[in-house]
């Protein structure tokens, strides 16, 4: 009913956000509340955006560029995986208090969108509909990568 | 390649608070308190903002949720909140002027009966111990107290009345600075993360969270300690039969923000009214002492923990220390504001004293700050 105060149009930004897997079910509505929640982050080529060991606070989101998912200290030799545009890691801060698994590097230039733990919680008990969404999607992406990793030795970050 | 410190993924992870952390704290909110008392007119009404503000947020939440942008979710919940506060005062104003006549001689009826009721109790302690009777204790305290009562009191109240009367203005600060917490409260949070470096950014996004939670456990926890507080001692006030029990219980209840001290003037007031409503009857003022103590056992054991909790994860000899100091550096509101602030404080400083203690942090600073500054100064070093 309190619809037609809503702006109907989707900004570049809401585009990008809406190619994301995490957020592909979520209306323009919901997108520009989770919008609001997102930190943009910028990280040069090279730069360390968590190291193994630290504790996870916050999930993020490629907008633009690559990332490294490596052994602590060794981006040449202990790569493990690299993450493309649209993808999420360090999924696990929103789930537990697991510390990081492994290092995250800029493999490239990279925009980065980071939601912490505390307003995924507070998403559970302000808009549960949203919060349920991003969980379930959340829920899909790791079913996939044990799907596709069921007896990897290296860990799945993070 | 690998950091030759084999303890970085420790260190790494969020330092428990420590003595330093503890000191500091403490240190901090002794000077904010001393600033801050000499700008209370400011703080009250930011005091209640930061109260209406988690009080309005899940109406704007609603809201949002049906469609309305935020910012205009924002100023509607808070021009209706406005609005509702500014008719209900223009109803109240003219009741509220014919009762400050009347009060102020239920006042002295009440210190009247309040006197009575020692006068009473000391002639019967007199009766029973021998050397109170020789030191004639009962005219003694009953002259201390007149003479409180008869000049102090009624010296005082006009200027009290006048202070309180010029708070009223600043009070009508709070549904204002509300609104701009509920517009641009998310905003400032994505300022604040913006202006930090990359390598500080998760700690800084959990010592906001930290500040955030703690302040809305404790405030909104407070709001459902002071409903229980009312109903249970309304319900007991009524049940021994006391006049006025609800706005008694709610004035009680309200008192015992400030902590200690709150709690023995609102145990005073009941006193009074019990003592002056039966003059009579001694057993109603002990009943209702009774019923006091039993609530405020209540209130620690059972309403405090489900409520505001241990919100503040403070030790209790500090959170003594932080009372006395509050109520030194700026009195009652200073009673009110201290342990809150300190909450706040303690979560900021030990995020400081984390990313202080945390060589791998600062390193990563360092090293990503040398990263952009080997980009933009690639073409001139050749």
């Amino acid at each position: 009913m309190l619809g037609f105060f809503e702006d109907r149009k989707d900004t570049p930004r809401l585009s990008t956000l809406r190619q994301l897997p995490l957020l592909a079910t979520l209306s323009r509505r919901e997108l520009r509340i989770v919008d609001g929640l997102l930190h943009e982050r910028r990280h040069v080529k090279g730069e360390v955006i968590f190291d193994e060991g630290d504790e996870g606070h916050s999930v993020y989101v490629v907008i633009s560029g690559r990332v490294l998912i490596c052994r602590q200290g060794e981006p040449e030799t202990g790569r493990i995986t690299v993450i493309d545009t649209g993808v999420v890691f360090g999924e696990l801060a929103l789930l537990d208090d697991a510390v990081r698994a492994a290092q995250a590097r800029a493999e490239e230039d990279c925009v980065l969108a980071a939601l912490s733990r505390g307003d995924f919680e507070k998403l559970f008990e302000t808009h549960t509909q949203i919060a349920s969404k991003i969980a379930l999607q959340l829920a899909r992406q790791l079913g996939r990568q044990l799907r596709e990793h069921p007896t990897s030795a290296e860990p799945r970050p993070l | 390649m690998k950091p030759t410190d084999a303890s970085y993924s420790i260190e790494n992870r969020f330092v428990s608070t420590g003595p330093l952390v503890w000191v500091a704290t403490i240190l901090c909110t002794t000077l904010l308190l001393a600033v801050l008392r000499h700008a209370l007119w400011l703080v009250v009404p930011f005091l209640l903002a930061i109260i209406l503000y988690y009080l309005l947020l899940p109406l704007v939440h609603r809201l949002t949720v049906a469609g309305v942008p935020s910012e205009i979710s924002a100023a509607i919940v808070a021009g209706t909140f406005f609005l509702a506060g500014a008719v209900a005062l223009v109803l109240l104003l003219p009741w509220v002027a014919q009762q400050a006549v009347v009060n102020e001689e239920a006042l002295y009826r009440y210190l009247e009966g309040g006197r009575a009721l020692l006068d009473r109790t000391l002639i019967s302690l007199e009766s029973q111990f021998g050397f109170l009777k020789r030191m004639d204790l009962h005219t003694t305290i009953g002259e201390k107290v007149a003479e409180f009562g008869g000049t102090y009191l009624r010296e005082h109240l006009t200027e009290a009345a006048l202070e309180a009367a010029a708070w009223l203005p600043s009070l009508l600060l709070a549904p204002f600075i509300a609104f701009f917490f509920l517009r641009d409260g998310k905003r400032f949070l994505k300022f604040v993360g913006e202006a930090v470096p990359n390598a500080y950014f998760e700690r800084t996004l959990y010592m906001v969270d930290r500040v955030d939670s703690t302040a809305r456990a404790y405030f909104m926890g407070l709001l459902k300690l002071t409903l229980l507080d009312t109903v249970c001692l309304a319900i007991g006030l009524a049940t021994i039969g006391l006049h006025g029990a609800l706005a008694l219980a709610l004035l009680a209840a309200v008192l015992a923000w400030a902590p200690i001290v709150g709690s023995a003037i609102g145990c005073l007031v009941v006193v009074l009214v019990a003592a002056t409503d039966f003059p009579a009857d001694p057993w109603i003022v002990y009943e209702a002492i009774g019923l006091f103590l039993l609530v405020r056992l209540l209130d620690d054991f059972v309403f405090m923990p489900l409520t505001v909790g241990r919100s503040l994860h403070m030790h209790p000899l500090a959170t003594v220390l932080l009372i006395f100091i509050g109520g030194e550096l700026a009195g009652v509101p200073g009673l009110v504001l201290v342990l809150p602030l300190a909450g706040l404080i303690m979560a900021v400083t030990g995020t400081i004293g984390g990313i202080l203690n945390s060589p791998r942090l600062r390193a990563r600073h360092e090293f990503a700050k040398a990263l952009r500054t080997q980009r933009i100064t690639a073409d001139l070093q050749s």
